[in-house]
This record gives structure tokens, C-alpha cells and sequence, in this order.
């Protein structure tokens, strides 16, 4: 049998139960959709795009990506950081005969299984809404990729943080300004140059700027690279980070 | 079966376990005794590979557990002190992702038997956090149990439990000896010490301060305990090689005298000057 399985069997019977209870469901879609309706319908006629595009079509793949984001995260970070400190579960992945590479690779599938789930309700939403919104081959790989980042990202969180409001502080520096910076709402274009350095690093940004590409150019290319290079450095660290566990 | 050489683990200033040596024979249950913060699950937490020592080697099976943690987790099962099953999934799901995690072979029938034995046949798609206390305490030995360990670790097993759920889950540990499993527990409740382990260690500050059989650790103080109460109802007890050396004393001291077999308390406050359950 497959190592990782069973650590992503258990997110996902967890995962289900969640899903019946309607609330979550609800809760899951309501920051973009608020954003959808504050920015795209609300602010979004005022706001005028050089690409000659309207502004829901430009706003949609970024709230995809944004969300992709949080709900890849934030599962994975509270999910570990609770059942290592609160609950004791994560004990039980400690002392089974299961490589730390292999929880980690379960913990992020799940985080990943969550992003694209909570990715979609807003897909639905974007075709529904009258707007240029498609998706091609480049849209799905870097939802893929963005949902795989953060979670592993997540999984770095959950294994430092000393206690459940840590998670929320982490949240509060790192993710809350991506999603607002990292060109969701506004192109990174407008961002005063001074700043720009400091886009360019976060994450989020080269997903917003892959994500949004019909075709892989050398600027699509680079956030590709960057991406990866992301990926590769978070996985590496929650794998490690995972191995040297000890209470 | 298990091989402790003067280990040793501190957090911060404070010494948990401080040079701890002694070794564990195959198919004995093996008692730490002590009060809270003994050091006792900080044993049971470096012998199932969860937290690393500072000082010292250990063995189970002579596999070197610091050296070769993934083979020692093939070998051992866990019943923590905190119930750490997953509350939101049923007692199947459970032993279901452990068993697999594990990689026990024949699953479904090895958890069907497992719960056999623990008799929770009728609570297998029981949410756990339905259960009651004593419910989720045989869920925990079932999971542990399910991939067949050579060596089961129970800290503090019958903790917050009634009496006589406390005295069910004896017999369900005297079984589990019966099937040859080597066992250790911890415990702060000097009946459980007694009534469940071959031989005992006694812990107190991180050090192992006795180690025999109940018995032996009662002849080594004496078999009987003197109690009597002075004028301010202060409860005072004398310990005594004999019973005739008990009746003298009982008989001096006159009315209010109670006359006792010794338990493991009495070692522990002879050994220390504490109490094991004040603490």
C-alpha cells in the first residue's frame, strides 16, 4: 500500500464530515464571493483595464488563486497545528512505522484536495457571473502548483507554531498581505517600484501571473520557475521539519 | 525485552529523567510508579520514539531505539495518557487508518477481532466523541493491540475512569500478559501497581528511587503499617518488619490504632518522605 495513503485517508473522512454540515460549504465561498461582489460587480465598473479586458474577467482567475491559497493553507496549517498540540493525533503518524516524507506528502494532497475544492465553487461562480472567464491547460497546472505550495506551506506552520493563535498571527503577516498585494484585486503593474522587489517575492504573486496567461511567455515562464522553486524549498523544509519531530 | 542505560532528558532546567537504567523482561508487566511529574511518560515518550534523550541508550527487543526508530515503531503499540484518537471519525475509522498505517495485513478481519476482544462490536460506527470514557480507553488498547506488538506501552491507562471500568480494564491488561506481550505501564494509582505488575520501578524526580516485585518492595520496608491519629487528628503511621513487632507498637499507643498490610505508598513515603497521590 501506498505510505501516504492512510494520512490522507484520515483529512479526507475528517473532510467529509465537514462537507455535510452545510455551513462549511457556505463559509468556504464567502470571502470571494464578497470580494466578487464588492470589487468586481461593486468597484469593478469604475475600474479600467489596459489589457482592454473587463475587470470581473481579470478579477476572477486571481480570487481562484487567492482562495486556492487560503483554503490549501489554512487546512493544513490548523489541522497539524491542532492535532499536534491540542488533540495529540499527530503523535500516532510519529510512532507508526510511516516515512516523515510520506505524512507530508498526505498532509499536503489533503491541503491540496481542499484548495481545488474551494476552488471550484468560485469557477462555478465565474461562469455564472457575465464575464470573458475560461480556463486552459496553464490555468489548471498553476492551480495545481499554488494549491501544492501553500500547502506545504501550511504543513511549515502547523510544525512551528507553538500554539493555535501563532497560526493566525503567520496568517496575518504573510498570507492577508499576498492576497491583497499579490495582484488579486489590482495588475502588480500600478504598484509603486519602490514595493516591487518585495511582490516579486511573495508567492502569490507569480501564481496570480501565471494563472492568468493564454500562453507561456518569458514573464509566464520566470513565475513558472519561481513557482517550482517554491514548491520544491516548502515540501524539503515540512518533509524536514517532520523528521526531526521530537516532543 | 526492554533495555534502559542511564538515560537521561531535561526541558529547560528541569530534569525529567535523570540516568535511568533498567531493563524489562519478555512477557512481564512492567509498572512505573511514581506522582506526576515522576518522569514517568517521559520514559514511555523516549521508548516510543516521540521524544529523543540527552544522555544514555535504550533497547527494545535489542533494537537501538534512538538509532532505529522505524524498526523499534514496528514493534510496539501505544495507549497515550491523553486520548488521542480522532474524536470526529467512528471507532472502525479509526482503527481502520492505524491499521493501516501500520500496514497490518488481513485489515478488516484483524480490526473485526480486535474488537471482539474488547467488545466494542456494537460501537464500531460510534462516533468516538460519543463514547464514554471508559469506551474510549478499550478503543484506545484496541487500536494499539491491532497490529499484534511485541511490547505495549500504557501510560497512566485507567486515569479519570470509575472504579469499576478501572478494574475492568485490569482483566483486559491481564489477557493482553496472557498472550505473551510484554507490557509497561504507568500509573499514579498504587492498587493498579499492585494488582497488575510483575515487577515495579518507583520514580520520583526523574530518578528510579526502587525496583522489585510489589512484594519484595514491601518486605524490603516492612509488612505492616501502625496508623494512629495525635490529638489534632494529624494521621501518623509507623511501619513494621512483623506483625508482633506491629501489635507491641499498637498496643503502646492504644485506642484509635489501626493495623495494615503495607503498600507501595508506604515504600514510596519511606524511600522519599512524599506522597504518591498528595501530589
Amino acid at each position: 500500500m501506498i505510505e501516504w495513503y492512510p494520512v490522507f485517508l484520515k483529512e479526507m473522512l475528517h473532510f467529509k464530515r465537514k462537507l455535510l454540515r452545510m455551513g462549511y460549504i457556505f463559509s468556504a465561498m464567502m470571502a470571494p464571493i464578497i470580494y466578487l461582489i464588492t470589487f468586481g460587480v461593486g468597484l469593478g465598473r469604475t475600474v479600467r483595464l489596459s489589457e482592454g479586458n473587463d475587470y470581473l474577467t481579470f478579477l476572477l482567475p486571481g480570487l481562484v488563486a487567492m482562495s486556492s491559497m487560503n483554503n490549501s493553507y489554512s487546512w493544513v496549517a490548523s489541522s497539524l497545528n491542532l492535532s499536534r498540540i491540542y488533540f495529540k493525533t499527530f503523535q500516532v503518524y510519529i510512532q507508526s512505522p510511516v516515512k516523515p516524507f510520506s505524512i507530508m506528502i498526505g498532509e499536503v494532497l489533503a491541503g491540496m484536495v481542499k484548495g481545488l475544492f474551494a476552488s471550484l465553487l468560485i469557477i462555478v461562480v465565474g461562469f455564472l457571473v457575465p464575464s470573458k472567464f475560461s480556463i486552459n491547460l496553464i490555468f489548471v497546472v498553476t492551480l495545481l502548483l499554488n494549491c501544492f505550495m501553500f500547502a506545504s506551506l501550511g504543513v511549515i506552520t502547523g510544525m512551528i507554531t507553538k500554539s493555535h493563535e501563532d497560526t493566525a498571527t503567520y496568517s496575518n503577516f504573510f498570507i492577508m498581505p499576498m492576497a491583497f498585494f499579490s495582484g488579486t484585486f489590482f495588475s502588480i503593474d500600478r504598484i509603486p517600484a519602490i514595493f516591487k522587489p518585495m511582490i516579486y517575492i511573495m508567492p502569490l504573486t507569480h501564481t496570480n501571473i501565471l494563472i492568468r496567461k493564454t500562453f507561456i511567455d518569458i514573464e509566464g515562464l520566470i513565475s513558472l520557475i519561481v513557482i517550482i522553486f517554491y514548491c520544491f524549498c516548502f515540501f524539503i523544509i515540512g518533509s524536514n521539519l517532520m523528521k526531526k519531530y521530537s516532543e | 525485552m526492554i533495555r534502559l542505560e542511564s538515560i537521561s532528558k531535561s526541558y529547560g532546567k528541569v530534569k525529567a529523567v535523570d540516568s535511568l537504567s533498567f531493563e524489562i523482561k519478555k512477557g512481564e508487566i512492567f509498572g512505573l510508579l511514581g506522582p506526576n511529574g515522576a518522569g514517568k511518560t517521559t520514559t514511555v515518550k523516549i521508548l516510543t520514539t516521540l521524544t529523543k534523550p540527552d544522555k544514555g541508550a535504550c533497547y527494545i527487543d535489542e533494537i537501538d531505539v534512538v538509532s532505529n526508530p522505524f524498526e523499534i515503531k514496528k514493534i510496539i503499540g501505544v495507549v497515550p495518557q491523553e486520548n488521542n484518537l480522532e474524536r470526529e471519525l467512528t471507532v472502525y475509522e479509526n482503527l481502520m487508518v492505524y491499521g493501516m498505517l501500520h500496514k497490518v495485513r488481513n485489515l478488516k478481519n484483524r480490526i473485526d477481532e480486535a474488537l471482539l476482544t474488547m467488545d466494542l462490536q456494537d460501537k464500531k460506527n460510534s462516533v468516538v466523541s460519543n463514547l464514554s470514557g471508559g469506551l474510549q480507553r478499550r478503543t484506545l488498547l484496541a487500536r494499539a493491540l491491532l497490529p499484534q506488538p511485541k511490547v505495549l506501552f500504557l501510560d497512566e491507562p485507567s486515569i479519570g475512569l470509575d472504579p469499576h471500568i478501572r478494574r475492568e480494564l485490569w482483566q483486559i491488561i491481564r489477557g493482553i500478559k496472557a498472550h505473551g506481550r510484554t507490557v509497561l505501564l504507568t500509573t499514579h494509582y498504587i492498587e493498579e501497581a499492585e494488582a497488575l505488575c510483575d515487577r515495579v520501578g518507583i520514580l520520583s524526580h526523574g530518578k528510579l528511587i526502587a525496583l522489585g516485585s510489589p512484594q519484595e518492595l514491601k518486605k524490603q520496608i516492612g509488612e505492616y503499617v501502625v496508623e494512629f491519629m495525635d490529638y489534632e487528628g494529624k494521621l501518623f503511621s509507623e511501619i513494621c518488619r512483623s506483625r508482633e513487632e506491629a501489635y507491641e507498637i499498637a498496643k503502646k499507643r492504644g485506642d484509635g490504632v489501626t493495623i495494615r498490610r503495607s503498600n507501595l505508598e508506604d515504600v514510596f513515603v519511606k524511600l522519599t518522605g512524599e506522597r504518591i497521590k498528595q501530589q
